[in-house]
């Protein structure tokens, strides 16, 4: 029956919306939309996980996540960040190898031109 | 992963014809199963001791990778270098996609039980003198949970632990020393307490920075678990010698009070 499924699918849940049918149904049912919802959301918090842990892998070596894509990316190197955070985990050199890779295309915004100072009142001066 | 090299099988013939997975000679194979962090156990599949060169693992090098999971030579990897494959009378447990090892490529890496267990975190030591407190403090938190690691979970505690020394000699700047705030409330009516930083100082000066530090940790279970991770002791002596802590890189070039 209905009510079977319902208990089925609220094995683990707190207190009564185990137990009891009318809670259960709604416990079951907000289950069901959070995880309509997650299957979307999964996607976008593994990304952020590769590109944190690729964050903490390049600043090892002393390159920001920023600078470091924007080095692969002048590079046309296509690997994608779970790849790029599987490497930084598990492969060390190679991925130091892409970091000196990246380094070398894009060093980096330190030598950027900076912004016309505004004058000021030193001007009457 | 080294914990599968077992008692040579019955398939040790079939072995003998596989790539090169060769245990280091130097170390009595397979003691090195309990330092190493990934120690995915392959079920049913035992790998007999190779007779073969001892081909220097490239991991062995001193390569500060932050934390990264080192593999021994002796761990399976179906897509680099090692290459092992399942015994003839053990085909039978794993579908064909499997039978070269577990997939590590297209599969995001979580960390195991033995990936993070507390006797084998780095511990670090700081020295508070005149350092900015919540410069100080931001650095910290960052290594006690385990961001600058590129095996970071936000889920499972891989951060390293921290003490800090001389806490009561930490510097703010500003007029903050007279004009910083610390409030605590008892839950009564009218309970609510206030403190200057100077006050506090006097008082209890490892709150100051145990206050700073679990401001920046995450607030819930784990962050209160990683939150004992942090040792703040007023002297310059700790118990945790016997850690063998090390410096704190820390890379802020305004951390210092300026005189």
């Amino acid at each position: 029956m209905n009510k079977g499924k319902i208990f089925k699918l609220a094995k683990g849940f707190r207190g009564r919306a185990k137990n009891c049918i009318r809670i259960a149904r709604e416990r079951v049912e907000k289950a069901l939309q959070y995880s309509y919802r997650d299957r979307r959301t999964k996607k976008r918090d593994m990304r952020s996980l590769w590109i944190q842990r690729i964050n903490a892998g390049t600043r090892i070596h002393g390159v920001n996540y920023g600078n470091f894509m924007h080095g692969l990316m002048k590079e046309n190197i296509q690997l994608n960040r779970k790849v790029l955070s599987e490497l930084s985990m598990h492969e060390p050199h190679s991925f130091k190898s892409l970091v000196d890779i990246s380094r070398s295309a894009f060093p980096g915004n330190k030598n950027v031109v900076p912004a016309p100072q505004k004058k000021g009142l030193q001007i009457l001066v | 992963m080294s914990v599968l090299s077992l008692a040579a099988s019955s398939s040790s013939s079939f072995m003998l014809s596989s790539s090169a997975t060769c245990s280091s000679s130097p170390k009595p194979p397979f003691s090195s199963s309990s330092k190493h962090p990934i120690k995915t156990p392959f079920v049913g599949f035992s790998v007999a001791p190779p007779q073969k060169l001892w081909i220097p693992s490239t991991t062995d090098l001193s390569f500060n990778n932050g934390g990264s999971p080192r593999r021994s030579f002796e761990v399976f990897s179906s897509k680099t270098k090692d290459f092992v494959r399942v015994p003839l009378d053990q085909r039978w447990m794993f579908e064909d996609y499997e039978v070269d090892g577990p997939d590590i490529w297209n599969n995001t890496w979580y960390p195991k039980a033995a990936d993070h267990v507390n006797t084998d975190k780095p511990w670090f030591i700081v020295d508070a003198t005149d350092k900015i407190l919540g410069r100080m403090a931001s650095t910290i938190a960052i290594y006690i949970r385990g961001k600058n690691l590129a095996t970071y979970t936000p889920s499972v505690d891989m951060g390293a632990f921290v003490i800090v020394v001389n806490a009561e000699k930490v510097a703010v700047s500003g007029k903050k020393r007279n004009q910083k705030l610390y409030r605590r409330h008892s839950g009564r009516p009218g309970g609510m307490t206030v403190e200057t930083f100077d006050q506090l100082q006097q008082r209890i000066p490892e709150r100051i920075i145990e206050h700073a530090v679990r401001g920046m940790l995450p607030k819930g279970r784990l962050g209160r678990a990683l939150f004992n991770h942090l040792k703040v002791y007023k002297g310059p002596d700790h118990p945790h010698e016997a850690q063998m802590p090390v410096e704190l890189p820390i890379k802020d070039k305004r951390i210092q009070k300026q005189k």
